[in-house]
């Protein structure tokens, strides 16, 4: 019997380690982060053996405590990625104290839980970060306050339109082709109903806020660390993000000229 | 003067983007401040006739090297500080007047114009990857403990 509950204990830690990997991930971390962060949280229970593997896309875990018990392995595929870097760093600071002071597995379990469900900035609040982005972008590539205005509501529209097309599952890159387009159209109305006049600066200004910031940093970070198959992955991901974002604005544009308008 | 509406521009945008990736209240205003400063001497270069590419590779220096510090100062993963610093700089302009100079089929300047934005991004992830190697590397001189 010794050695079942020892395989429990087992078990715990593999899935205590998994959800935290799987939050770290699904958050949008580093690799090196989150193989860090489970190795941690194993060796903080007295684990010796302990590998993990980590892409973007999901993350393998093995674990054996030597003796007579079985090694444990799981898998687990990720699938869907929000960007959330306060849960990465909370989860990252939870896997330090377990490794200084090893709580109980169910409570450490029920922290971790807690951490999940922490809640986000609010809906409008985010709509908010969207219109600031796009009005100071704006501002930035040198528009004046009549462009600012318009960037704000059509960053506001356009980030809360993704967030739409986000909630119908849409595909990260056709959701930031349509949100691009979106973008391109309100941005060409606005001038032509004579409200602004730089369309190139409300365009610009207002993509940004699709602009694959944290794919391109984490494709240099992970590449650095050694973890080429995710560096890769994420440097893919960022370029086509890119070219959605381009074609989106493009399709538009085209249009718009080929009706015979004038940007 | 210039610079410093630049400076307050860039904050503004820096924080928007800290709303949307859910960066904790108590450190918008640091994530922010390592956006403008990145930008404002972005600018500076720019206008004192140093190239596009340098000014990126510098200014993104800047911010990394601030990110690594406030991530160490407040002991956060320094993800929370360095993704939103860097994007203001990275070329969004730049990708949009290459698709553009695509539209028009103007191809000498879509090379020109797109040879430019692939470098700025370069640099830009040159400038990531030194900064964040080199602090990994004093770090690892000075604790046991691994790049938080």
């Amino acid at each position: 019997m010794g050695t079942v509950t020892v395989n429990q204990i087992e078990k715990n830690v593999l899935m205590l380690a998994l959800r935290a990997g799987e939050i770290m991930l699904m958050s949008g971390s580093e690799i090196y982060r989150v193989e860090d962060t489970v190795t941690r949280i194993c060796k903080a229970y007295g684990i010796p053996y302990v590998e993990v593997f980590a892409t973007t896309t999901g993350i393998f875990i093995s674990l054996d405590s030597g003796g007579e018990g079985k090694p444990y392995t799981i898998i687990k595929r990720i699938r869907k990625v929000a960007i959330d870097l306060d849960r990465i760093s909370l989860i990252n600071d939870f896997s330090r104290k377990l490794s200084d002071d090893p709580v109980p597995i169910s409570e450490a379990m029920s922290l971790l839980e807690q951490i999940a469900a922490k809640e986000k900035y609010t809906f409008p609040l985010q709509v908010l970060g969207g219109a600031l982005v796009a009005s100071f972008f704006t501002l930035m590539l040198g528009a004046g306050y009549r462009e600012f205005l318009c960037s704000l509501a059509i960053g506001a529209g356009v980030y809360a339109f993704g967030h739409l097309l986000d909630s119908l599952q849409f595909h990260l890159f056709i959701r930031n082709f349509l949100a691009c387009a979106l973008i391109a159209f309100l941005a060409i109305i606005c001038s032509t109903a004579g409200l602004a006049s730089h369309t190139d600066a409300m365009i610009i200004g207002s993509l940004m806020i699709f602009l694959p910031g944290l794919a391109f940093t984490n494709a240099m970070r992970d590449s650095l660390s050694g973890d080429l198959l995710a560096g890769a992955a994420r440097a893919m991901e960022a370029a086509l993000t890119a070219i959605s974002i381009a074609s989106g604005v493009g399709v538009v544009i085209f249009i718009w000229v080929a009706a015979g308008g004038v940007l | 003067m210039m610079l410093f509406l630049q400076f307050l521009f860039a904050f503004g945008a820096t924080a928007g983007f800290t709303l949307i990736f859910n960066i904790p209240r108590r450190h918008i205003f640091f994530a922010g401040f390592s956006g403008a400063c990145g930008w404002v001497l972005f600018q500076y270069l720019f206008l004192t006739g140093q190239s596009i590419i340098i000014s990126s590779f510098l200014a993104s220096c800047l911010i990394a090297a601030l990110s690594e510090l406030f991530s160490r100062v407040f002991k956060e993963a320094s993800l929370i500080f360095i993704i939103p610093g860097i994007l203001p700089l990275v070329p969004g302009a730049g990708m949009y007047k290459t698709m553009l100079a695509l539209l028009k089929e103007d191809l000498t300047a879509t090379a020109q114009i797109g040879t430019e934005t692939l470098l700025m991004t370069g640099a830009i992830a040159v400038a990531i990857i030194i900064v964040s190697s080199f602090v990994r590397a004093v770090t690892l001189l000075l604790t046991s403990d691994r790049l938080r």
